[in-house]
């Protein structure tokens, strides 16, 4: 009988993960080679999976693993109706960023998303194509343009990478994306709506809702979730 | 009555082909652009999406309007044409099959709208008594931007307003919510203006915000010719200043409420409409005539008024409808058995060298199977 606990695999979020657990008493110690296994001690049938932090989601996602600490960001891109697929255990007070929409800071008229709905409303009409935006994140984006603010007519362009740079390269129009400073943001002379923030992310112990599981280790994940009550 | 689907279906093709719809053959497996550059990125989520090889962008049929328009202009056929169609569609959908079968008729290049529109009404409620589902039982409800749009022009609300209230017709919270922003005035909607810009705004000094706006574009490298022009925004900055400092009164607003309000049977719509603009001494236009024209043509077309609704109200937020919307519904029921409107802009954005109007409708068969199956076991 084991559970399963994936944390991020390498950098400052994998540190300050491992950190978040010796709080609960977990020790997690990495293997000496490239292995994505650790040691885990303080927690009988626990064990504690080394992966990237969008793998986290979609294996959240999938009910492949019982919990994972991530960013709420890829919680909410990669699960669709996230809120009956995961419970959010904890938020653990580091890695945080906000996805926000920003616009070059040229457009002196645009501050806010009804401004941004009044461009994007005319816009086929002078440049005959639709406003663009880059971005990772099209379920967010979706969501927020198109239930929250009504805006209809705009199309995502796909960016892996530098979306600050794709007004600059003439590949989108404006972008939503992840800052934590703003600083890029600012570097490229980009200005965040005055309600542009879509979510204020940081990571979270999250818990799937929907891996099968005995009795036994239903109430093991019934007491790791405990250790992070507050 | 017909029994099966298989029956439904044939008399539904021999009933299209007596109102003069020849059938349309259009692929199962389509490019996706045209849909979301069209419908736009919501439906993403809905539609079965894939990639072709190349990195194109595929999808399973969603639905028959697009392809019909789209092989219609590929194929450069005289107009006008009625198309009609039968077959499946597939969508994402929470609470049912991905998998369905459409059936309808597209009516394209008829310059009489007023006739065309009532066609597209008369034909759509012919379908459903032919499938078995009796007028009595079903709620036919009609709407009509074009009217509203007349509203917004008859009270000479800015132009900026005007737009931003088009935009969100057909959405109740979303325009409820513009409409509050509008008659709330000026407070913090020019926040986050700078003051010099705000200053050259309000004298309308719309050269030297095109030069201060041309050089934060230069420095920030942004390309001058691919997007919004340094002019196209220092003229949206005086709009939208003019706009902010003035404010929708108290009288406007309760007509414009009160328009909104309006669900009535439509063989009384015109007289409630009128009477509404005469209290304020206001004209309608050409708008009224249209509403009034078509209301002729539906009764030509033997559609009995008083068993339509009209709900000033109904609309769709999607940008290529431009008129007459109408759905109709088994009463108390949510889903439409069928919808359809008046789609003027579509044709173009497709690809059209010049404007085609264009009006269709489409029936939900798994819905109207459902329904009319349901009455014969009783």
């Amino acid at each position: 009988m084991t559970i399963t606990l994936a944390i991020p695999s390498k950098g400052r979020l994998m540190e300050k993960s491992v950190a978040a657990l010796k709080d609960a008493g977990i020790t997690v110690t990495a293997g000496e080679t490239r292995s994505y296994r650790t040691q885990v001690e303080g927690f009988d049938g626990l064990e504690v999976l080394l992966l990237s932090a969008s793998e986290i989601a979609r294996e959240l996602r999938d009910g492949a693993i019982d919990f994972g600490i991530t960013g709420e960001d890829l919680i909410r891109e990669t699960i669709p109706e996230a809120d009956r697929t995961v419970g959010i255990v904890a938020r653990l007070g580091f890695g945080h960023a906000d996805v926000v929409v920003a616009v070059p800071e040229a457009w002196v008229d645009v501050q806010a998303m009804d401004d941004l709905g009044d461009v994007a409303g005319s816009f086929r009409a002078r440049h005959g194509r639709r406003l663009r935006i880059a971005t990772k994140y099209w379920r967010l984006t979706q969501s927020f343009f198109s239930r929250i603010h009504g805006i209809q007519s705009y199309r995502i362009v796909e960016s892996l990478g530098a979306t600050e740079g794709a007004p600059a390269a003439g590949s989108a129009d404006i972008i939503v994306d992840i800052t934590s400073t703003g600083s890029t943001l600012v570097a490229n002379q980009l200005k965040i709506l005055s309600d542009g923030v879509i979510l204020k992310s940081e990571a979270c112990l999250v818990r799937s809702l929907t891996r099968r599981r005995d009795a036994g280790d239903e109430q093991s994940c019934d007491d790791l979730a405990g250790r992070f009550a507050s | 009555m017909p029994a099966t689907d298989q029956a439904m279906g044939e008399a539904l093709d021999q009933l299209f082909a007596t109102r003069g719809a020849a059938p349309a053959a259009t692929p199962i497996i389509l490019p996706a652009e045209p849909y979301l550059d069209t419908a736009g990125e919501a439906l993403r989520r809905r539609i079965f999406l894939t990639r072709g090889e190349g990195g194109e962008n595929l999808c399973l049929r969603p639905d028959f309007t697009i392809p019909v328009c789209m092989r219609h202009i590929a194929e450069g056929a005289d107009l006008p044409r009625r198309y009609s169609y039968r077959g499946l569609v597939f969508r994402q959908r929470a609470g049912g099959p991905g998998e369905f079968v459409q059936a309808g008729i597209e009516d394209l290049g008829e310059e009489n709208r007023a006739t065309a529109d009532a066609r597209a009404v008369a034909d759509a409620l012919a379908s459903l008594e032919t499938c078995g589902i009796s007028l009595d039982s079903l709620d036919v409800i009609l709407g009509d931007q074009g009217l509203f749009e007349a509203v917004l022009r008859a009270l000479g609300l800015p132009e900026g307003w005007q737009r931003r209230l088009i935009r969100t017709f057909g959405h109740d919270g979303q325009l409820r919510a513009a409409l509050e922003n509008l008659s709330r005035g000026p407070e913090g909607a020019l926040g986050g203006v700078a003051p010099d810009l705000l200053d050259l705004a309000r004298d309308r000094e719309e050269g030297a915000l095109t030069r201060l706006i041309r050089i934060r574009m230069e420095e920030a490298g942004l390309p001058l010719h691919s997007g919004r022009s340094p002019g196209e925004i220092a003229a949206r900055l005086i709009e939208k200043v003019a706009v902010a400092e003035a404010r929708l009164g108290e009288g406007p607003l309760q007509l414009l409420e009160t328009f909104l309000a309006i669900d009535c049977p439509l063989g009384e719509a015109g007289d409630r409409l009128a009477e509404l603009m005469g209290t304020v001494g206001l004209d309608l236009g050409r708008a009224m005539t249209a509403f009034q024209t078509r209301n002729l043509a539906l009764q030509a077309a033997n559609v009995d008024l008083a068993h339509v609704t009209y709900r000033a109200a109904f609309g769709r937020p999607i940008d290529y409808y431009t008129g007459l919307v109408f759905e109709a519904r088994e009463k108390g029921a949510e889903d439409p058995l069928v919808g359809g409107g008046r789609y003027d802009r579509l044709m173009t954005i497709l690809g059209a060298d010049t404007p085609i109007p264009a009006v269709g409708f489409s029936l939900w068969l798994d819905r109207i199977a459902s329904v009319s199956n349901s009455r014969v076991s009783i």
